[in-house]
């Protein structure tokens, strides 16, 4: 999984609650970061790797990407190439720009991340669990109830119910936006 | 017994500082090792120790070195430019032989570089940061857990040499964070060995009349004993001298008593090396991209293995001799150009080992890997 945006967005958190998740319970997680020099503003890119068995490399291989989310355009187009073809790309389309081409090549799903944090949770900062919430939903990857206690013990008491909140939304979304597109939770073995 | 942990290379580093009985930290912030200095700032005055950020990166070396000199253990962490700040104090710590644990996590060079990619560009520096002459020590982690046990080494070496011991990280291993599966802090513990001290009487003290193969036997500062401390050549009390003979074995016993001991500071692994046809040689965040690619090569049949060294410097000559006798394909990696290919040229004394390096800021891929050995063999 790769998720990716710009400096400042937060997108970090996302991975180590994922990684986190996944160790909790018994497997192997890693997240890494690339990011530029400039602090605001610079692409950011966000890997994730969870596997049952030890993982050395911790980088996602590009190319093999099966879920990419994007909440920057600048980003977006930086990384989109390391996603498999017909992978899922879930973008925010009020930021993020695919081309027609870009369309037939990957399943490119639209759902409002900032927005949704900003107006529905009330909360900017929230994305990043709107966007964890989302790439769970698609992806699989872990238990509900042990992403969102993983969750919980990353963020402060005071946050907690904003981030449940904003847990159910991406939820909400990325299920709508999987039975408009026909798109199935990915079975995992 | 052992325990997990979910961390990051740069906080493990931290940590290990402190479960190692590092009671001072002396620093400035540099990208990609800020995270070194953030979190033992936290922890150090839990434990009654004390981390300053001081005005530069010479300072901080500075104040690192002062505070060993107090007895305590005492550590500096920097990247990039950083280091190169730091070098000839690193020579000063050498010279009148003061432990010191220096994290470097490694960036692109040279000057400021690429600061926040990923490089191994510092391997040669590490062997001779500063003028003159003397045997560095570099250990280098290649995953979470050595960010941990390997800097813990580094302060246990450190106090056993009587000198700089640095610790290579690099981007990569720094700012991963996932499990690491740890030692016990109890272990740890009591692993600590603390440098020798003499408790004779004081007019007997001869901090620097020592063995020619052993370090200096330098006692806390203010604490009864006095010598003198200098970055000049010195005699057995410390002080100044141009005296041919003592100027001679000074220099002779800060490579003596590194060379004298290397077992004690050898450390490899070998991986799928047994039953390998190809070798691949390769250290720090390269060889978790090497051994993904020897799993994949190892899928088409082919037979290819790893050997990492984790002590850089010295280098383990003698197992990489053995290797270079033993395997026909031998092929580098390294994100330089090829820094540790001259190292390893010379311990096996051929000229014919394939290299791959990288100096644009990004890693190896396992692809990149794949493809060089189909390539060269």
């Amino acid at each position: 999984m790769r998720f990716t945006g710009v400096g400042g967005q937060g997108v970090l958190l996302a991975g180590e609650i994922f990684a986190a998740a996944k160790i909790k319970m018994g497997g192997y997680g890693v997240k890494t970061a690339t990011y530029t020099s400039q602090v605001r503003g610079g692409p950011t890119v966000v890997d994730i790797q969870l596997d049952d068995k030890e993982i050395w490399y911790p980088y996602a291989i590009d190319g093999q990407i099966d879920f990419m989310l994007s909440v920057a355009d600048k980003s977006y187009q930086l990384f989109k190439n390391g996603v498999a073809e017909g992978g899922i790309i879930v973008i925010d389309p009020n930021l993020v720009y695919p081309t027609e081409e870009d369309r037939k090549k990957w399943k490119i799903v639209e759902i409002p991340i900032i927005t949704i944090a900003k107006e529905e949770v009330g909360n900017v900062i929230t994305q990043s669990v709107v966007a964890l919430a989302i790439a769970n939903t698609f992806m699989n990857a872990i238990p509900e109830d042990v992403l969102i206690e993983t969750m919980l013990s990353k963020v402060p008491k005071k946050v907690h119910e904003a981030n449940l909140k904003a847990y159910e939304l991406g939820k909400k979304y990325a299920l709508e936006a999987m039975e408009k597109m026909g798109i199935e939770p990915r079975k995992n073995d | 017994m052992a325990r997990e942990v979910i961390s990051s290379g740069n906080d493990l580093a931290a940590k290990a500082a402190v479960d190692a009985g590092c009671m001072f930290f002396g620093g400035y912030p540099i990208t990609p090792s800020s995270e070194v200095m953030h979190t033992i700032s936290d922890l150090l005055p839990k434990v009654g120790g004390a981390s300053i950020q001081m005005e530069d990166e010479i300072a901080g070396v500075c104040a690192a070195i002062g505070a060993s000199m107090s007895g305590v253990r005492s550590m500096t962490a920097t990247s990039g430019p950083g280091i190169s700040l730091k070098a000839e104090n690193l020579g000063l710590a050498q010279m009148a032989e003061v432990p010191l644990v220096v994290v470097n996590v490694m960036r692109g060079g040279p000057s400021t570089g690429l600061p926040t990619r990923v490089s191994q560009g510092d391997v040669a520096q590490a062997k001779n940061p500063s003028h003159g002459d003397y045997k560095s020590i570099t250990v280098c982690a290649g995953n979470l857990e050595e960010c941990y046990t390997e800097t813990v080494r580094a302060f246990n070496l450190a106090d056993r040499f009587m000198q700089p011991v640095i610790v290579l990280l690099d981007e990569t291993i720094g700012h991963m964070h996932g499990k690491a599966v740890l030692p016990d802090v109890e272990e740890v513990k009591a692993g600590i060995k603390l440098r020798k001290t003499f408790d004779g009487p004081p007019e007997e003290y001869k901090p620097y009349g020592v063995a020619q193969d052993e370090p200096a036997v330098l006692n806390p500062m203010f604490k009864g004993y006095r010598y003198h401390f200098t970055g000049l050549h010195h005699d057995a009390m410390g002080f100044p001298t141009e005296e041919i003979e003592t100027c001679r074995k000074l220099i002779d016993r800060l490579f003596q008593k590194v060379d004298a001991h290397r077992d004690e500071l050898e450390s490899n692994e070998e991986f799928m090396l047994d039953d390998a046809d190809i070798l691949l040689i390769g250290y720090g965040s390269a060889s978790l991209a090497i051994k993904e690619a020897i799993v994949r090569l190892r899928d088409e049949g082919i037979k290819a293995g790893l050997f990492r060294p984790i002590t850089l410097w010295p280098s383990p000559e003698e197992r990489m001799y053995e290797l270079g006798q033993k395997f026909d394909k031998v092929l580098s990696v390294e994100l330089n150009q090829g820094q540790y290919l001259e190292e390893i040229q010379r311990a096996m004394g051929r000229k014919d080992i394939q290299k791959l390096t990288k100096t644009n800021g990004r890693p190896f891929s396992p692809q990149d890997i794949i493809d060089k050995v189909k390539e060269v063999f």
